[in-house]
């Protein structure tokens, strides 16, 4: 077994149920002391199981937003190192903070997930997601200099340029997401390079994927996939470590998970700037004990779909009402319209009648052309604009 | 080896420790940080039964001690080092060895070793205790519950009173006890030299747990630096 805490990663049941115990006890008493909105919801509400922590108030995402920027932080902002704006419900603006010790622990908790893949000093990690920085590849940053690997932190849009550091640079593990994965694979076939010339040996995914695309991706490029998986308001990556074995295992001295009706719900026990109390994630999904063989006891998580409309295109989270905003500073506002998701682009399928339009052909080609604009600079998304006629593009 | 949950106890109707949990795994070192009236010395207090615990549970080895009479708890191998020392200044620093050797019939033998490890009080073994300095005093304090042959070694303020050359001597010997293989849980003001010396640390602040972690870690947490290592009083962000 690949692991860097074996004290943390294999714990009895007993000492984590202790451990977790003595972190939310005192997560409580921080949380009271520090944050209004939870000073309110807690009153003097105390536990003295984990089996009560049922009793005690959820975080949504709404209620990030509602306390945004800083309404949520359980410190002052100058103890605050990193800010990440995140997208949160309805494409409304979330923040998460950090501190020196936050970043520490995210870091560690990386470079667990990192161990986990093989991945040791003596490899060189290739961090690009293809499309511009997440704060996902600084958490993977962090991990990987925990683990003291050599880190490529080039990110660009080009995939051509990204094969070539692949290849100058010998890069042995690289960090990337599914569809940047596919898009460098379909690069390797189309300029029929065999990937055996290159020295990939890994590629972490930051989202897991399907058993087929890991096998093609795998057999394309040469190398073993293993697959992340997180919630940005909580930590992404580090929330949890993929074994061996291929299961996602919780990283329970530091998370505590619920399922509460098939939602993912998690309290974090070590956070300083913003720790969250039952933080409703809208990701689907079950958790179970498994007796696992690579040893590690961390509850095994099965992630499933998004509960809140939020999809992905190129891996840039996107909700409907974001579109509707940028279609209201056009002349399209108020008109009906649809999404069409593609991996790389969305359509926007919007109603126009005849008045709409009148004989000005050339007014609805300015029109494709600003929003098309407009969806890419302000959701940095590709979209096709399509001019359907009244009533096809209300939903059935 | 050590597992506390959700510990209360207090004074008459005053209520200081207010539903602490904690854990000591064998071969640690682990320091309880706090303020002046946090609570940290009810607590010890409690768990040796010097005071009488309210509610909870505490848990040595498998074994609920909760509430035994203090003299019972050194047979089950919790020794505590009170904070002021509390020798027998009229005896003999050897006299002193065989007090705190009273259950152990190999005391003797026990007493030779300890004296081994602590040259400076061999040196002295004839003197009173009470007319060594603050640091042997402290010293003889530690061999003493040494000679108890302690599982797990409670230790209430050892840096108090001492000056601060003498303190870096002491947590010198703190930190050469885990060599020994004996458990350590350190109550102390000294935030520093405690997150130091420990591998884990807990900060206590009116009676609760606020914080568990590393002790690097709680040496930069914000609301340690803020309350203990002398940085600016915080302000909350709202």
């Amino acid at each position: 077994m690949r692991v860097i805490d074996r004290d943390r990663e294999t714990m009895r049941p007993d000492l984590r149920e202790q451990v977790q115990l003595e972190r939310l006890q005192a997560l409580l008493v921080r949380l009271r002391r520090n944050v209004r909105r939870y000073r309110d919801q807690l009153g003097d509400a105390r536990v003295e199981s984990l089996g009560q922590l049922a009793q005690l108030p959820f975080t949504t995402p709404e209620d990030l937003v509602d306390a945004f920027p800083y309404g949520m932080f359980a410190l002052p902002l100058r103890e605050v190192v990193r800010l990440d704006s995140l997208v949160g419900p309805e494409g409304r603006q979330l923040v998460t903070g950090h501190t020196w010790n936050d970043l520490k622990l995210w870091g560690r908790l990386t470079a667990r997930q990192l161990v986990a893949a093989g991945v040791t000093s003596n490899d060189v990690i290739q961090v690009c997601f293809g499309g511009g920085v997440f704060p996902q590849a600084f958490g993977y940053m962090l991990g990987a200099e925990v683990v003291e690997a050599s880190v490529i932190p080039e990110d660009t849009l080009h995939v051509d340029y990204q094969l070539q550091v692949l290849q100058n640079y010998r890069t042995t593990t690289l960090i990337t997401t599914p569809t940047n994965a596919a898009d460098l694979m379909a690069l390797l076939r189309s300029q029929r390079l065999d990937p055996q010339s290159l020295q990939l040996r890994t590629v972490l995914l930051t989202r897991p994927t399907s058993p087929e695309q890991r096998n093609e991706l795998e057999t394309g490029l040469f190398a073993r996939v293993r697959c992340g998986f997180g919630v940005s308001e909580i930590l992404d990556p580090g929330f949890c470590v993929e074994c061996e074995e291929g299961r996602l295992h919780v990283n329970e001295d530091a998370f505590l998970v619920e399922v509460v009706d098939r939602e993912l719900v998690v309290t974090t026990l070590c956070h300083e700037a913003m720790p969250l109390l039952r933080y409703r994630t809208r990701v689907a999904g079950a958790a179970e004990r498994v007796k696992c063989d690579c040893g590690r006891t961390g509850l095994v998580l099965t992630p499933g779909e998004r509960l809140d409309g939020c999809q992905r295109v190129d891996e840039i989270p996107l909700y409907e009402k974001q579109v509707e905003d940028v279609l209201r500073k056009t002349r399209a506002a108020g008109q009906p319209f649809l999404i069409a998701i593609s991996e790389h682009h969305i359509t926007v399928a919007i109603e126009v009648s005849e008045d709409f339009f009148g004989d000005q052909m050339r007014g609805l080609e300015q029109l494709r052309r600003e929003i098309q604009s407009e969806v890419l600079s302000r959701l940095g998304i590709h979209a096709e604009v399509q001019y359907v006629a009244p009533g096809a593009a209300r939903r059935g | 080896m050590l597992r506390i949950r959700n510990l209360r106890s207090g004074y008459g109707s005053l209520e200081v420790i207010k539903g602490i949990s904690l854990h000591v795994e064998r071969g640690e070192i682990v320091a309880l940080i706090g303020a002046n009236g946090a609570g940290k010395s009810s607590l010890l207090a409690s768990i040796v039964g010097l005071l009488p615990p309210w509610g909870g549970s505490i848990v040595l080895d498998g074994r609920e001690i909760f509430g035994i009479p203090a003299w019972r708890c050194v047979s089950h191998g919790v020794v505590l080092v009170p904070e002021g020392r509390q020798l027998f200044p009229d005896l003999s620093v050897r006299d002193n060895l065989v007090v705190g050797g009273y259950r152990n019939k190999d005391r003797n033998l026990d007493i030779d070793q300890v004296l081994e490890r602590f040259p400076r009080l061999r040196e002295r073994s004839a003197q009173m205790a009470g007319t060594l300095s603050g640091g042997e005093q402290q010293m003889l304090a530690i061999a003493r519950a040494l000679v108890a042959r302690p599982r797990l070694l409670l230790l209430d303020e050892p840096s108090m009173g001492l000056a601060p050359l003498i303190v870096k001597d002491v947590f010198a010997i703190i930190r050469g006890l885990r060599d020994l293989g004996t458990t350590v849980f350190l109550v102390e003001q000294n935030a520093v030299m405690a997150l130091a010396a420990a591998d884990r640390g807990y900060v206590l602040e009116t009676g609760e747990v606020v914080m568990e972690g590393r002790g690097a870690d709680l040496m930069t947490n914000p609301d340690v630096k803020c309350a203990y290592l002398g940085k600016a009083s915080k302000e909350i962000w709202e």
